[in-house]
């Protein structure tokens, strides 16, 4: 208790959230856990994904990404004992257990397991699959925490890139896009973690945490300790919290999933739209970000998948729309290019992005079915492919009316363009199509101020996505934003004039009997 | 101290739109669609105006503060201000309506639709009315080989549903975010335990697509399941849902 009173003086400003932590920390309350009460919650909670045996073997297992943790190692990698330490501290596995692991298909568990006893059993439980007993009892060394400012990001940005300390693996940008094949002690490929992606961090982007990752490393993976003096690119408890600082600010991105944004919004310019990723136009764009799940509702289907999320912005003049197509990818996968064969697993595909929209504006709610439409409802797919050593890049078109029925279509023909540009583990597409074709039948025409269902679909390539394997969205809406117009202002105005003279005329009438009565 | 008709007409109204909004957007955090929202206040607006002017006295006790203040030249100041402050409102209010909203389009659907009398699956076609799970009779006859089945359904679940329904059967799987209409959680006491397992048979099976217009099938992500599960497998499913929840299905017969 004493110790956790220091511990609270040390962190005296910190937030009430990085108390809560502390407080995990140091269970004080951990009762010896009822083993055979957790074998009980764990053969109906558990055992479907991790095994009877705790092998991480259950019926789910091969098909998890990352795959279930097996308990029989007694290797955890969220903990927060120190890197000489292979084994974890109770309270580490009831985090898990309490909080989930975001980024996979671990929950938290603490809304169904609602009394603390119970998981506690489980973690006696899990323990008891790799005969751990004493628990190691330390934490890290958090020294003093150095609060989160520019200066000590821009100090923490230094270490993370320099000599490639970090970069390495989690790439220039923090995308995780570092060209080095990794594993985990599964023996199932692995990746470095995206940094800009806070979602997907396993034990939560706070400062504290990233912290602890640095210093204990992730067991089980390549991600090692920072914090050990044999190590050459050991650092200082100080350096850690300023990396810690910097991986933090490097989540602070406007490319975030809110369930609130469903439309991408267009706005109108005047002279040409851009057709360059990088115009410096898209930076005022607005941005819609869209999460992409696997194809997992028609044969065939993907569960190993790597991209998540897409993120869309448009502009259009009188002619023409162009929509930017912005993902985080960490691989490049131009098929018959060295660089890829080295990183991908097996033969890769081109990378690719889809673009679906209805042939018609649906007048009432129905539309065609979110996956390439259906009989009676046609979509029009506009594609980019990122080409192979012997062929350019490309723009592509078809129509489709369900997954059976897709027809390729000459895109140069609709007037489709597609550029990118790939830098740090992002493609940046630029898609641009004229407002109207000259083939009313087919092809949609986008008109102003209508709320136009679209939905995208994403192929990493060199994940083995092809065909019906890739991810997607559901439908989301594009809106071409009008114009400003006068209209609203000049209808309130002869409103507000109308009300004023009804009442003003009421006024004097009544007046006016009042002076005849 | 009375409070002025006018006035207590004016609080009732304010009063039922403030505690709407309170109970339902800011309680339980369910936006409500602005148009049914006018079109509840609408009614209270009319059964209110219905109220307060029920005779001919309380009618006049509503109009006479309105018509003082047109008529009666001691209230000219007060009358300059509602004579400005009114004309502006509306013309505020003229705007706002004008003005093109970048709100997305609501769609309603319905969640659980009117099954239909009978589904043609696997060949087969089943009355939906009389159609039992042919495993639920061992839950009482032979326990032993009930668990077993349950088990075999929990296989087939988190092979196959868990990733948008949730290892926790609480509609938050991993993929439920990316997806809309959301998963359907089974936990909740308004789905499955409302529910016959015929019901689930035909949603299962059939699918999103499977779904009546008013439910829109052109939405849902649920996959047609007849497409990659057994006939077996889904009622051994169907069986896992109502175990690992603890509710029972709905039946015909009195409990």
């Amino acid at each position: 208790m004493r110790k956790l009173m220091s511990f609270k003086f040390i962190n005296g400003l910190a937030a009430s959230a990085l108390m809560a932590s502390v407080f995990a920390c140091f269970p004080v309350s951990a009762a010896p856990g009822d083993v055979e009460n957790g074998e009980k919650i764990y053969m109906k909670r558990c055992v479907w994904c991790h095994g009877e045996e705790g092998e991480g073997d259950g019926p789910a297992g091969d098909l998890l990404v990352p795959p279930p943790r097996d308990f029989t190692s007694g290797l955890y990698k969220i903990k927060t004992s120190p890197f000489d330490e292979d084994f974890p501290n109770d309270a580490d596995i009831f985090r898990m257990i309490s909080d989930g692991m975001p980024g996979t298909d671990m929950p938290a568990w603490k809304d169904i397991l609602k009394d603390e006893q119970d998981r506690w059993d489980l973690v006696a439980y899990l323990k008891a699959f790799a005969e751990l007993e004493e628990e190691p009892g330390k934490i890290v060394d958090y020294g003093t925490q150095i609060a989160t400012s520019e200066e000590s990001i821009a100090k923490g940005k230094e270490i993370f890139h320099e000599g490639d300390r970090c970069s390495e693996c989690h790439g220039q940008d923090g995308k995780g896009d570092g060209i080095k094949k990794l594993k985990g002690d599964s023996g199932a490929r692995t990746w470095p973690r995206n940094l800009t992606k806070p979602w997907t961090f396993r034990g939560s982007n706070d400062p504290r945490d990233i912290f602890t990752r640095i210093s204990v490393g992730i067991p089980g993976t390549q991600m090692p300790s920072f914090a050990n003096p044999k190590s050459k690119t050991m650092l200082s408890i100080e350096d850690r919290w300023h990396v810690a600082n910097y991986v933090q600010s490097l989540a602070k991105t406007d490319k975030v999933v809110r369930a609130e944004n469903t439309v991408v919004k267009a706005n109108r310019i005047e002279g040409d739209v851009p057709s360059d990723p990088n115009d410096p136009i898209w930076d005022t764009a607005e941005l819609t970000t869209f999460m992409t799940v696997p194809q997992i509702f028609e044969k065939d289907r993907v569960f190993k998948y790597s991209n998540d999320t897409i993120t869309v912005s448009a502009f259009y003049n009188e002619t023409e729309l162009a929509m930017l197509l912005e993902w985080d990818d960490r691989t490049k996968s131009i098929p018959g290019d060295p660089n890829i064969d080295k990183i991908a697993d097996e033969e890769p595909f081109e990378d690719m992005i889809s673009v679906q929209l209805p042939v018609k504006i649906p007048e009432g709610t129905q539309k065609p079915y979110f996956i390439n439409g259906d009989a009676s409802n046609p979509v029009n797919l506009l594609s980019w492919r990122s080409g192979t050593v012997d062929s350019k890049e490309s723009a592509n078109a078809a129509n489709a009316m369900g997954s059976e029925n897709i027809k390729e279509r000459d895109a140069a023909s609709i007037g489709l363009s597609a550029n990118s540009s790939y830098k740090n583990g992002t493609w940046r597409v630029v898609m641009k199509r004229p407002l109207v074709t000259s083939d009313i039948e087919n092809d949609l025409q986008l008109v102003e101020g209508r709320f136009i269902p679209i939905a995208f679909a994403n192929w990493d390539g060199s994940n083995s996505e092809v065909g019906s394997k890739h991810t997607r969205t559901t439908w989301y809406w594009l809106l071409l934003k009008p114009a400003d117009s006068a209209r609203p202002y000049i209808f309130a105005l002869i409103v507000a004039g109308i009300i004023f003279c009804g009442l003003a005329w009421w006024a004097r009438s009544a007046g006016h009997e009042q002076d005849q009565a | 101290m009375k409070i002025p008709r006018l006035l207590q007409a004016v609080l009732v109204l304010v009063g039922v739109y403030g505690g709407f909004v309170l109970v339902f957007d800011v309680i339980l955090e369910q936006v409500i669609p602005s148009s049914l929202l006018n079109m509840y206040m609408f009614f209270v607006a009319a059964g209110t105006y219905m109220v307060f002017t029920f005779n001919e006295e309380s009618t006049e006790q509503i109009v006479a503060p309105i018509k003082a203040l047109v008529e009666d030249p001691s209230r000219k100041k007060i009358r300059n201000v509602v004579f400005v402050v009114l004309p502006l409102f509306f013309g505020l209010f003229t705007y706002q309506q004008m003005k093109p909203s970048f709100e997305a389009p609501l769609e309603l659907r319905t969640i659980h639709p009117a099954p239909p009398a009978a589904v043609k699956v696997f060949g087969k076609r089943y009355n939906l009315l009389t159609l039992v799970n042919p495993y639920r009779k061992f839950e009482k006859e032979d326990p032993e080989k009930f668990d077993e089945l349950v088990n075999e359904g929990g296989a087939v679940y988190i092979k196959n549903c868990q990733y948008c329904h949730g290892d926790k059967l609480d509609g938050k799987g991993p993929y439920a975010q990316g997806l809309n209409p959301v998963p359907l959680n089974f936990q909740d006491v308004g789905t499955i335990a409302q529910l016959q397992e015929a019901y689930l048979f035909w949603r299962i099976s059939t699918g999103g697509p499977g779904l009546p217009k008013e439910a829109t099938p052109w939405l849902s992500a649920m996959p047609v399941w007849e497409d990659f599960l057994t006939e077996d497998e889904i009622w051994k499913v169907i069986l896992f849902l109502y175990d690992y929840t603890g509710y029972s299905p709905r039946s015909w017969e009195h409990e």
